[in-house]
C-alpha cells in the first residue's frame, strides 16, 4: 500500500514539475497582451465542451432513445453520432473554402466532399440496419424467441 | 414561475457513466495524446534544436512518419476526448463539499486540475487543426502557445492519473459487466467501446490521404491534396508571400568558407548533379514524395575547402517570415541525399518551390528546405 502511495506521489510530483515547466514555457515565450486573453479562448474551449457538444450529445441520445422503436436505436445513434462527428471538423474546412492561404490550400470542393461523406455515412447506416435486422429475426426465428425485446 | 432544479451527478442514468468506461476511453485517449505530444517534441527539436542533441539524417522519411503521426494522432483525439467528456459529464453535477475542510480542498484542487486539462486539451486540438489549415483566428502565437499548452496538458494528465490511480487499477481489467445489456439503453459498454473506435477510424481515414498518397482520393476531411500544387506539390509560402517576384540574370549564388564561391545558374547546372528521392514533409502534416536534381551541399563544401562535418547557414532570398535562414546541422549537410536542387519532378524548379535554388535534406520539416537559397555560409 505504501509503495502504491509513493508512486502516487512521485506521478503528481512529476506531474507538477512538467506542468510548470510549461506554464513558465507560457509566461516567457507569449506576450502579455496575448497571455491575458488566451484564458478567454481556453474558458471558450470548456464551454464547448462542457455546455454545447456533450449537451448536444446526450440530448440527442436522450431524444432517440425516447422516440425510436427500441432496435432502431443502435444503428441510429452510431450513425447520427458519426455524422456530427465528421460535420463538426469539416466545420473549419467548410469555412475556410475560399479564404485559403494559397491555392494548394484547402484544394478539394468540401461542400461537395461534406454532403458526400454524410450520405455515405447515413447509407452505410442503413445497410448496417437492414443487414441486423434481417440476422435478428432468422436467429429469433430459429431460437423460437418471437416475443422477445 | 418555477425554474427546474440543475442537473445533479444522479440525473444521468446510463449506465455507461462508469468508471470501467472512463478507464478504457481514459487509455486510448492518453495513447493518443502521448503519441501526438512526442512526435510533437522531436518537430519542435527538429526546429530549435539545442547543442547538445544531434539529430540523425536518416531515416529520410522519418519526419514524415512522425509528422503524419502527430496530425493523425491529434484528429483521432478529438472523438475520443469528446466520448471521454461525456462519460465522466455526471461528475461535472457532483456534489461540492461544503463546509471546507481538507477533503473539500482536495476537491476543490482536483477539480482545478481538471478544467486545466480539459481546457488546454481542448483548445490544444482546436488550434493544433486550425493549424493545419494555415487559420490562425486568435490572438495569442500559434506555435509557442500549442507547445507550451503541451507541456501543461502533460504535467496536469500525470497529476490526473496519480489521483485517479486507485480507480484506474480498480477498473483496468475487462468484466462481465461489459457487455451485459443495460435495459435503459440497449447499449452495452462494448458496443460503445466499438463505436468509439469506429469514430475515431473514421475521421483518422477521411483524414489522413493527405500524407499517405494511397488514401489521397478519400481524404475528404484533410486540408490537403498531397499532389496539387505546381508541378505536383503542394506549397506553403508562395513566392509572392516571400516577395521574391522575379530572378534576373545577375542571379549568382555564392558559399561562403575558407574559399569564396560565386556561381551564376548555368555555372550551378554545369556541376556535378545528383538525384534524391525526398518527401516535402511539412508541419501541418501534409506529406509528398517527390524526385529532385542538384548538386550535394556535401560536394559544395569540399569545392570551397570546408572540412566534411561543417554545419552550415542556408540563406534564402525571401523577406521576413521565420525562415528566411536556416541551419544545416553537420548529419544532413553531410549526408549525400542532401542537395542544392534545381530541378524538380524533371523540371526547373517553379517560382513557388524555390526557383532557382533550394534546399532538400532527409529526414527535414518542410520549413526548413528552404527556398530561393542564394548564399550558403560554413559555420565550422
Amino acid at each position: 500500500m505504501n509503495k502504491f502511495l509513493l508512486a502516487r506521489g512521485a506521478l503528481g510530483a512529476a506531474g507538477a514539475g512538467v506542468g510548470l515547466w510549461g506554464l513558465w514555457l507560457l509566461l516567457d515565450a507569449v506576450p502579455a497582451p496575448a497571455l491575458i486573453r488566451l484564458p478567454l479562448w481556453l474558458g471558450g474551449a470548456v464551454l464547448a465542451d462542457d455546455f454545447f457538444l456533450v449537451p448536444l450529445t446526450l440530448g440527442a441520445g436522450w431524444l432517440l432513445t425516447r422516440w425510436s422503436a427500441h432496435r432502431t436505436v443502435g444503428t441510429a445513434r452510431t450513425t447520427l453520432l458519426y455524422v456530427g462527428l465528421t460535420t463538426l471538423i469539416a466545420i473549419p474546412l467548410l469555412l475556410r473554402q475560399g479564404k485559403r492561404a494559397n491555392p494548394t490550400v484547402l484544394p478539394r470542393d468540401y461542400l461537395r466532399d461534406w454532403l458526400l461523406l454524410e450520405a455515405t455515412i447515413i447509407a452505410a447506416g442503413a445497410v448496417w440496419f437492414v443487414v441486423q435486422r434481417f440476422t435478428l429475426r432468422r436467429s429469433r426465428a430459429s431460437s423460437g424467441d418471437i416475443g422477445g425485446r | 414561475m418555477k425554474l427546474p432544479a440543475p442537473p445533479t451527478e444522479k440525473s444521468f442514468p446510463s449506465p455507461l457513466h462508469h468508471p470501467r468506461v472512463a478507464t478504457v476511453l481514459g487509455r486510448w485517449l492518453g495513447i493518443a495524446v502521448l503519441i501526438c505530444f512526442l512526435t510533437g517534441l522531436f518537430s519542435h527539436l527538429q526546429q530549435t534544436t539545442p547543442g547538445w542533441l544531434a539529430i540523425p539524417s536518416r531515416p529520410a522519411s522519418l519526419y514524415r512518419v512522425t509528422q503524419r503521426l502527430h496530425v493523425l494522432s491529434g484528429t483521432i483525439a478529438v472523438p475520443l476526448l469528446l466520448a471521454k467528456l461525456w462519460t465522466v459529464y455526471p461528475k461535472l453535477f457532483a456534489k461540492v463539499p461544503w463546509p471546507p475542510s481538507r477533503k473539500a480542498l482536495g476537491n476543490f484542487l482536483e477539480r482545478l486540475s481538471i478544467l486545466v486539462l480539459v481546457s488546454a486539451l481542448a483548445l490544444e486540438l482546436f488550434t493544433g487543426f486550425l493549424n493545419t489549415l494555415q487559420w490562425y483566428p486568435w490572438p495569442f502565437p500559434f506555435k509557442q502557445t500549442h507547445y507550451a499548452l503541451a507541456w501543461i496538458i502533460i504535467g496536469v494528465l500525470l497529476a490526473h492519473l496519480a489521483v485517479k490511480l486507485p480507480l484506474i487499477t480498480a477498473h483496468w481489467r475487462r468484466t462481465p459487466a461489459d457487455s451485459l445489456p443495460p435495459a435503459t439503453t440497449g447499449m452495452t459498454r462494448r458496443t460503445l467501446f466499438r463505436t468509439v473506435a469506429g469514430a475515431a477510424a473514421l475521421v483518422g481515414i477521411t483524414s489522413v490521404g493527405q500524407s499517405a498518397p494511397a488514401l489521397g482520393p478519400i481524404a475528404v476531411l484533410a486540408p490537403r491534396k498531397p499532389n496539387v500544387g505546381p508541378q505536383g506539390l503542394p506549397v506553403n509560402r508562395t513566392a509572392k508571400d516571400a516577395e521574391v517576384t522575379e530572378v534576373g540574370d545577375d542571379w549568382r549564388f555564392t558559399v561562403a568558407g575558407p574559399r569564396s564561391l560565386s556561381f551564376t545558374l548555368d555555372q550551378l547546372r554545369e556541376l556535378p548533379q545528383n538525384e534524391s528521392e525526398l518527401p516535402i514533409a511539412c508541419v501541418e502534416g501534409w506529406s509528398q514524395g517527390a524526385h529532385w536534381e542538384g548538386i550535394r551541399i556535401r560536394d559544395l563544401l569540399r569545392l570551397c575547402g570546408a572540412p566534411d562535418r561543417s554545419r552550415v547557414r542556408v540563406v534564402s532570398m525571401e523577406k521576413g517570415g521565420f525562415y528566411a535562414t536556416s541551419e544545416l546541422p553537420s548529419a544532413f549537410a553531410a549526408d549525400p541525399l542532401t542537395l542544392l536542387a534545381l530541378r524538380l519532378n524533371g523540371a526547373d524548379l517553379a517560382l513557388d518551390h524555390g526557383f532557382p535554388a533550394r534546399i532538400i535534406a532527409p529526414n527535414r520539416p518542410g520549413v526548413l528546405q528552404t527556398k530561393w537559397v542564394h548564399r550558403l555560409e560554413v559555420l565550422t
